[in-house]
């Protein structure tokens, strides 16, 4: 339990720093710490497929994706940041705060047992047998990105 | 067949960029539009149909082996499907001419086949987490087209769409991760039984509060809004058309009504949150546009304001205003593609959006301003076109359920409507012909003939409202009126 909560803890803190670290690298290793440590929680937690996932894809490759494209992007003069976020932040995660503390004691208290559901089973089966529908999403998903990154890094012709 | 709805753009579309090496025009042009046209062949034959006996349920085989790939087809999912294939069809020969400037058309057509299958296969899952990944695919694909011109202002409106829309889609997943770990379950019908079992009165009107942001962000309505007079007038012309015609209502109202209609169940409280921010947008919107000078900019503000509309008549719950709500989606589906594609023949002839430059336009481009007339007097609900009728519709739904200040509230803002559409008419297309477009053409005939066949369905749609309504609007309303008598204060608010 106490595992649990330093974990929590951990992984909130190093979300807020991601959000409001001014210099990119310093918010992109945030974001891969926090992601380390849900990662951590899911394997706590016996999701090892989930943990796996999330720090093999999010907290490694797309920190690396992240890395990649502030090396390869240029400061072309300073951009002024507007500092709403600064109050506004705080007053969302106290609200979000409160929320989690009225309303979710609330819920978590009528969580049924999940494994009665039919959706349960062991990860393989479940994903290639029982939720195929979502596979086709997941390759439109793909698809749609890699015609988007064509789209948007196409090279114009010179008669256009 | 109803599988060749998700599988026919996707197939098209991950073959398009291969294809494109061959021929760079024709065969994109020929591909993309036969798609859209067999697709909505088949919505109004084999779609009609199917479902002639009610609600069907169809899994895929594959080999003889039954897969894991199951959806639902009824009046309401029919009727969007028929409506996205229609304007995607009006969109896609627009295109043939419109988008020859903007190069790469393969990439263009598998991206607008993307967001095509991503609506459709919205429109026929069963289950909440299917919900979410076609929304992504239909997001996707849209945030790459209304950055498609590659300028600064698209790319920077893009930019914000993404933002918000990764906040929408962050509250539908938050609602659906909730809705999962309470009942275990994904599917329509089976989280509606786990909730009514679990008596999870505080988990429905958590996850409803999460929905309406959400779905609110997607459909655009006022408070949430800040997107979208961003990003449809920066798209090409056809993507503006699609997004305030389809994008918004699938995404953002089939969506919600849906869930809230055949899973909740429409509480009276949750009628009444729909009904007064569909007012508030209907309202906020229209006055907003009045002092827009950018004519794309004007018609995004428009698309606010009468997604309100169809909000409201939706929200009332009862069998006319879903019925009043579901026609108003229709008929601004083809008017405001309409409006959106005359804005880009404007665009393309003058090089300007902005109102105040153009004057006398209706001389040079007579079909153009001949079929804007036709769309902006059915958007402002001017008889006897479609948009009277739905409009007609819905007041007569809000009298009849007693909420007569809402109705005062509709009519006048339809007033505001046909204000700042006859500004857009006078100022660009009537008075006296400036010097500089002496030269300006008619658009090209694929061009034209697109504005043509949307105004004269406009048309069609108010003559044969009756005949619309029973053949398309009465089976969607029917299913929607369905979940409101199984749900009706189960949730006590």
């Amino acid at each position: 339990m106490i595992w649990h909560i330093l974990l929590l803890s951990g992984l909130v803190i190093f979300s807020i720093l991601a959000i409001l670290s001014k210099d990119l690298i310093k918010s992109a290793i945030s974001l891969a710490v926090a992601s380390l440590l849900l990662g951590i929680l899911f394997f706590q937690m016996q999701a090892p497929y989930a943990g796996v996932f999330e720090i093999s894809v999010v907290a490694g490759l797309i920190t690396v994706l992240f890395m990649l494209t502030i090396a390869l992007t240029k400061t072309e003069g300073d951009v002024r940041e507007s500092r709403s976020a600064r109050i506004i932040f705080p007053l969302f995660f106290v609200a979000f705060i409160l929320i989690d503390f009225f309303v979710m004691k609330g819920l978590l208290q009528k969580v049924p047992a999940l494994p009665d559901a039919a959706e349960l089973g062991a990860f393989g089966d479940v994903l290639w047998k029982q939720r195929t529908f979502d596979l086709v999403g997941q390759l439109a998903v793909i698809l749609a990105g890699v015609f988007a990154v064509l789209a948007l890094f196409r090279k114009r012709d010179k008669d256009e | 067949m109803i599988f060749l709805f998700i599988g026919l753009p996707l197939v098209v579309a991950a073959l398009l960029p291969l294809l494109g090496k061959l021929s760079k025009r024709f065969l994109p042009d020929l591909l993309a539009n036969a798609v859209f046209l067999v697709l909505f062949v088949l919505a109004v034959t084999s779609g009609r149909q199917m479902i002639s006996q009610g609600p069907v349920l169809k899994q895929l085989d594959w080999l003889g082996e039954a897969l894991s790939i199951q959806v639902a087809v009824d009046g309401f999912s029919l009727f969007m499907l028929m409506a996205i294939a229609l304007l995607t069809l009006a969109v896609g020969l627009f295109s043939i001419n419109y988008m020859e400037h903007y190069g790469a058309k393969a990439n263009y057509y598998a991206l607008l086949l993307m967001m095509m299958a991503g609506m459709n296969g919205l429109v026929l899952v069963t289950d909440l987490f299917g919900v979410y990944l076609f929304l992504e695919v239909a997001a996707i694909a849209s945030y790459a087209l209304v950055a498609y011109g590659l300028e600064h202002d698209e790319l920077e409106a893009s930019f914000k769409y993404l933002l918000l829309s990764v906040i929408a889609s962050a509250a539908i997943l938050l609602a659906i991760t909730v809705i999962f770990g309470m009942t275990g379950s994904l599917g329509f019908a089976a989280v509606a039984e786990g909730l009514r079992a679990l008596e999870a009165k505080a988990v429905v009107g958590f996850c409803s509060a999460l929905f309406i942001m959400g779905f609110g962000l997607k459909a655009a309505l006022v408070p949430f809004h800040a997107w979208l007079p961003d990003a449809h007038p920066s798209a090409p012309a056809p993507i503006s058309a699609i997004l305030s015609g389809l994008l918004i209502k699938v995404s953002g109202v089939y969506a919600m009504t849906r869930i809230f209609f055949n899973v909740f169940g429409l509480t009276p409280a949750l009628s009444q949150i729909l009904m007064y921010l569909g007012a508030v947008s209907i309202v906020v919107a229209a006055l907003l546009a009045l002092g827009q000078k950018d004519m794309k900019r004007m018609l995004a503000y428009s698309s606010i304001s009468q997604v309100g509309y169809v909000v409201l008549g939706i929200g009332i719950g009862t069998p006319l205003g879903i019925a009043g709500g579901l026609f108003h989606l229709l008929n601004h589906a083809l008017a405001k593609g309409l409006l959106f594609l005359n804005s880009g023949s404007v665009q393309q002839a003058t090089g300007t959006r902005n109102l105040d430059e153009m004057g006398g336009l209706a001389k040079r481009m007579p079909l153009t301003a001949g079929t804007n007339l036709v769309g902006a007097l059915s958007i402002a609900g001017v008889p006897p076109l479609g948009g009277f009728w739905s409009k007609l519709l819905i007041i007569m739904a809000l009298v009849q359920a007693k909420e007569g200040a809402l109705a005062v509230v509709a009519v006048l803002a339809s007033v505001l409507t046909l204000w700042y559409y006859l500004l857009i008419q006078r100022k660009a297309f009537f008075g006296k012909l400036d010097e500089k477009w002496k030269a300006v053409k008619e658009a090209p005939f694929w061009m034209s003939a697109a504005t043509v066949l949307l105004a004269l369905l406009v048309i069609g749609l108010g003559l044969f409202f009756s005949a619309v309504i029973k053949t398309w609007i009465q089976p969607a309303s029917d299913v929607l009126d369905q979940g409101i008598h199984l749900a009706l204060g189960s949730w006590g608010f």
